[in-house]
């Protein structure tokens, strides 16, 4: 953490996100199972304040891209504002879409596999992105609009644009969790970045959250 | 009353479902594509109108927007469209319904709770159509109308990756016609010109719909056979070289007899990548016009470094 | 009767906001204890009336821990708090023998209602 970004986010503000996230991606956990009918389970998430500055370096670093793994992103906007980004380890799409098996019910003719492969990344990174965030939201009394998501080609130059209209002074929050498809053996990771614009909100949403508890 | 105009007016299809996915409300761009009034259908269950929506992939994504309030995208691209309406204004495109943009979104009470979803319809027919077109021109060779060398060589890394990823046989044809020079001379290039877009067609009614045959080429053409061995390549190489051979092209007052050269190769041992399938159907090719043409050959690296 | 507390669990934040839905008129003492291993040794020290465990912790999981307390003190009352409430985390619970499981975050209604639930448990015991 650099000194900018503590400045900004005392240890226990930190404490506060870090339970609220634990609660929101546990029940994210749950719910999905109702969802989709596998179980998904997502790790206790890390939590990095983390200076604008830094992003770059600590994109690269976790995403450790060879340029064969599979990147879904979302952006999301409101108050909470920020981008899910979605990591598949490389060549997992083929068994994602075994998962999602109903593939035949799409009107299928003419449409490439590699399309399909595509589809079925896009529909797991947006209902998983959707269901950490919406928690988040939902625990945090919010509620945000989503973009459409998108597969990354796998080149960091995809998500330099993450930083570049970020003022290098700010800072970010980034929140990781595992996550694991248990019956397919599938694990990736889910990031969500958050918006240096919402930090004040999120500050102010963490003590109105535990208000009640006072 | 000026925000339920909108709701009206928008040249867009709204639909607002409850949690039981009935009807709560239908916009008047829906009924009139679907011709379904909204008292027909409002307070009905969706399914009863369009079956084909009850699917997994439907309820699923409709089930986590009421459970996470997150958002859910029906692309053009991997569906089509959500709901069967007629097509039209679509630049001289053949398709037959309506492509549609969909999105299901939550609307929540005073409470934050999720009790209906909306879901819009967007009619993208005209760029679906714009880009099938586009998509066309780049991946098509403008005489022959079969995919061009671009389109094969992306196609063929695809492939080959795929196929070394599941370890599945895959293969490759090289075929060049024998003398077309002389036709070229003795007949006039519209007579050659003939003769390539009809052996196109020739090939591409031998193959399968798997299969990708491209003009590789000014007289080269290349087929790509996923899940295929090197001993069906063989035979289909063998089936389309007699196949020629017998045909008798018609231009004008001319008949025009032609025969092919041809090089198979396949992933096996030391063989992974698409120059080296390139490179080992050029050498059989090679080999074929060696041995005096009209022929199949076959090189492995392993008849090269025994 | 009621006395004696122990909430397990490694976030700080998470035990302040247990302690908050817990009734502050009837005088219980709260104890708390950062991982399993911790809430372990807790209980064998000062055998709490009940324990509100959570479950993932560093050191020692909740699922450990509420296996040992069980073994050492067959009686215990474990109530579980977890924000991932599946059947299959409950069915796995119940099997190590937690008294019920309360989805996170804690509210006061539930936590009230379980703690009266184990005051007529307790009642019960000593009628018989």
């Amino acid at each position: 953490m650099n000194q900018e970004a503590s400045i900004n986010f005392s240890e226990d503000e930190k404490d506060i996100l870090q339970e609220i996230m634990n609660i929101a991606f546990g029940n994210a956990t749950a719910d999905l199972a109702e969802v989709v009918d596998i179980y998904v389970m997502l790790s206790v998430p890390n939590i990095q304040v983390i200076g604008i500055g830094e992003l770059p370096f600590y994109l690269k670093d976790t995403i450790k891209d060879d340029g064969e793994s599979s990147i879904v992103e979302q952006k999301f906007w409101g108050s909470f504002k920020g981008s899910g980004l979605l990591v598949f380890p490389s060549g997992s799409g083929k068994d994602l879409l075994a998962f999602l098996d109903d593939r035949a019910d799409y009107h299928h003719e003419g449409t490439a596999a590699a399309t399909l492969e595509k589809g079925g990344l896009l529909e797991i990174g947006n209902i998983l992105i959707g269901a950490c965030v919406g928690k988040v939201s939902e625990l945090l009394s919010t509620f945000v609009t989503y973009s459409p998501p998108q597969v990354l080609q796998g080149k960091s130059s995809d998500y330099n644009y993450l930083i570049e209209h970020f003022d290098p002074m700010q800072t970010a929050i980034v929140m990781k969790t595992i996550f694991t498809f248990k019956e397919k053996d599938i694990n990736g990771f889910l990031l969500i970045l958050t918006n240096h614009e919402s930090i004040d909100w999120l500050r102010k949403a963490l003590h109105e959250f535990m208000g009640s508890y006072e | 009353m000026i925000f339920s105009q909108m709701f009206d007016m928008l040249d867009v299809g709204i639909v607002i479902l409850d949690s039981d996915l009935k009807v709560y409300k239908w916009n008047r761009w829906m009924a009139t594509h679907s011709k379904l009034s909204p008292e027909k259908i409002v307070g009905k269950s969706l399914f009863d109108f369009f079956p084909d929506l009850n699917t997994p992939w439907f309820l699923r994504n409709c089930k986590s927007v009421f459970t996470f309030g997150n958002f859910a995208f029906f692309s053009q691209k991997l569906h089509k469209y959500c709901f069967p309406f007629k097509a039209y204004n679509t630049l001289g495109s053949d398709f037959e319904h309506m492509q549609q943009s969909c999105t299901v979104g939550p609307l929540r009470d005073e409470n934050s709770r999720i009790n209906y979803i909306y879901l819009t319809v967007q009619d993208v027919t005209e760029v679906a159509a714009y880009e099938h077109k586009l998509i066309t021109m780049n991946t098509r060779d403008g005489l022959t109308g079969i995919f061009n060398r671009r389109y094969l060589e992306a196609k063929l890394k695809e492939e080959v990756d795929r196929h070394i990823r599941y370890n599945r046989p895959l293969s490759l044809i090289m075929l060049d016609i024998d003398h077309f020079k002389k036709i070229n001379d003795t007949h006039g290039h519209q007579a050659g010109d003939f003769i390539l877009k009809n052996l196109a067609t020739t090939i591409d009614e031998r193959i399968r719909a798997v299969d990708i045959v491209a003009r590789y080429g000014g007289e080269e053409f290349c087929c790509l056979l996923p899940e295929t061995t090197s001993e069906s390549a063989l035979a289909l190489a063998e089936f389309l070289r007699m196949g020629i051979e017998a045909e008798i092209y018609h231009f004008k007052d001319k008949s025009i007899k032609i025969t092919i050269s041809q090089g198979v190769s396949d992933l096996s041992d030391g063989v992974d990548s698409a120059e080296a399938l390139l490179k080992l159907a050029d050498d059989g090719l090679y080999e074929s016009k060696r041995l005096g043409r009209n022929k199949v050959s076959m090189i492995t690296n392993k008849t090269k470094n025994p | 009767m009621i006395n004696t507390i122990l909430i397990v669990d490694d976030s700080p934040v998470a035990r302040r906001m247990l302690k908050t839905c817990i009734p502050k008129d009837k005088g219980y003492e709260i104890f708390e204890a950062g991982n399993g291993q911790e809430g372990f040794e807790k209980y064998k020290e000062l055998h709490p009336d009940i324990v509100f465990m959570d479950l993932t912790m560093p050191v020692m999981d909740g699922y450990q821990a509420t296996a040992k307390i069980k073994e050492f003190d067959k009686d215990a009352i474990v109530i579980v708090t977890t924000a991932d409430i599946q059947p299959k985390s409950i069915a796995s619970v119940m099997e190590l023998g937690a008294f019920t499981l309360l989805k996170k975050p804690a509210k006061t209604e539930s936590i009230q209602e379980a703690i009266s639930k184990v005051e007529i448990k307790m009642k019960k015991l000593q009628e018989k």
